[in-house]
């Protein structure tokens, strides 16, 4: 891999975001992700390789060791931050076709539910994949969902909830989609769900956590 | 016996940036010095933003259903399921809580993640949490003596959305906290308002007992919550 590109990957693995970013320690002083990604572009690189040759790489292997619990929370936090500080230099690639993503998914915190910061996590870890993620935030109507469905057709559509009693809009909403929409793949997670409630309300596929979304996305488009 | 009211200084909930990191998932010593510096920044943000309040309000007309697993407060029955009612199912009484943080806290979190900075908004979310437990197990502490003092123990307390229990159960538990001395507000989908607040049962009774920790019992296995010592 290229020297700079091989940088960037450390860089978004470790949770190096700019230069003036304190964290972590041992690479204080240095480029981050930022400055990097904004070297390899006007150095010539294709948007595209920084995408699929350090970013997505990058945040597979923080995404996998967040499910070996090698890391925690803060780190992934790091990561996806340092990432984010990358792919601002990407999207005018994207809009303008130059680079493409593997596709839209769509995520929300259900109606009535106020928690986001495992819905952020698994968008941030999405996005980190290579997807470009469309986040409707919390206390989502199932008409919010149907309207973002229609204006991005073939998304994929991930569902979060972290209370027992917005569960129950977690079914509303798949329920609703199933009835208004065709072939259209539903993720869904938080604390009280699993993988038989997702079976259970319709849903294609249930995650313990952000990295087995990007797998099973990942399944979706390989 | 009615109950009591308290509200808390931060500082005497003794939190250490030790235990912020633990909830996180850090064990002793593995933190790094930026982490635990950020910790440190926001704990002393807390001790100005948190206000720490609790109530808890004594029930004697209870009773229980071993067949459906429920217990009867003044008339209102409430679905605590089966590990909750095995805890609690010897109380002759009932000590019904509530518990804040206050909203600031909580708001700081959402608009740090909003404004990109997540880290700082997820170590104000777990700092909110901890405090808001914290200061429950202070009250609970005053329970405990409070009760006994005339011969009696009281259960672990339990809270609506755990073990089984339903977060929709909170309405029920809100009509017996009419004074609400917390100002906790409830959404139709039972979600406290300010978040960091909690809710809950403690049982009373000569033939109860407190335990030092219970998420061993629940079955939300992935909890974010869930104490890594349990």
């Amino acid at each position: 891999m290229d020297d700079i590109l091989s940088k960037i990957s450390s860089c978004v693995e470790f949770g190096k975001i700019d230069k003036a970013s304190p964290y972590p320690p041992d690479m204080k002083g240095q480029d981050g992700a930022d400055e990097l990604t904004r070297k390899a572009i006007d150095d010539g690189m294709k948007p595209g390789d920084i995408l699929e040759k350090a970013l997505i790489p990058a945040m597979a292997i923080v995404g996998d060791k967040f499910s070996r619990k090698e890391i925690y929370v803060p780190q992934m936090l790091m990561a996806a931050k340092s990432m984010s500080s990358a792919m601002k230099h990407l999207k005018p690639f994207f809009q303008s076709g130059e680079a493409k993503r593997k596709g839209k998914f769509i995520i929300g915190t259900v109606a009535g539910d106020l928690h986001d910061i495992g819905k952020n996590l698994v968008a941030m870890m999405i996005e980190g994949g290579g997807w470009e993620v469309i986040d409707l935030g919390v206390d989502v109507g199932t008409d919010k969902f149907i309207k973002a469905i229609d204006e991005n057709p073939g998304a994929v559509i991930g569902l979060s909830a972290l209370l027992t009693t917005t569960m129950e809009n977690m079914k509303k909403t798949v329920t609703a989609i199933r009835e208004k929409k065709s072939g259209i793949k539903i993720l869904v997670g938080g604390a009280p769900v699993t993988k038989e409630y997702c079976e259970k309300i319709g849903a294609d596929y249930y995650s313990p956590d952000p990295q087995g979304a990007v797998n099973y996305l990942n399944q979706i488009v390989s | 016996m009615t109950g009591s009211t308290f509200q808390f200084d931060f500082k005497d909930l003794k939190l250490a940036v030790s235990q912020v990191e633990s909830v996180m998932g850090y064990k002793e010593g593995e933190s790094q010095e930026t982490i635990s510096e950020l910790v440190s920044e926001v704990l002393k943000e807390a001790e100005e933003i948190c206000t720490m309040k609790a109530e808890y309000r004594f029930f004697d007309d209870i009773a229980f259903d071993e067949a459906e697993k429920t217990v009867t407060i003044n008339g209102l029955v409430f679905q605590i399921k089966k590990i909750i009612y095995s805890q609690i199912k010897k109380s002759d009484s009932a000590a019904l809580f509530l518990c804040t943080a206050g909203e600031e806290i909580g708001a700081r979190s959402k608009k740090s993640m909003k404004e990109g900075d997540l880290l700082r908004g997820y170590i104000y979310d777990v700092v909110g949490s901890e405090a808001v437990e914290a200061a429950a197990d202070l009250m609970q502490d005053q329970l405990e003596r409070e009760i006994n003092a005339l011969g009696k123990g009281i259960t672990n307390r339990f809270s609506p959305g755990y073990c089984g229990w339903l977060v929709a159960e909170q309405h029920k538990l809100f009509q017996l906290l009419t004074d609400n001395f917390c100002e906790i507000k409830l959404s139709s989908s039972a979600l406290m308002y300010p978040m960091k607040s909690i809710s809950g049962i403690i049982g009373i009774g000569k033939n109860v007992k407190r335990h030092p920790y219970t998420c061993s019992l629940c079955d939300m296995k992935d909890c974010i919550y869930r104490r890594s010592k349990a």
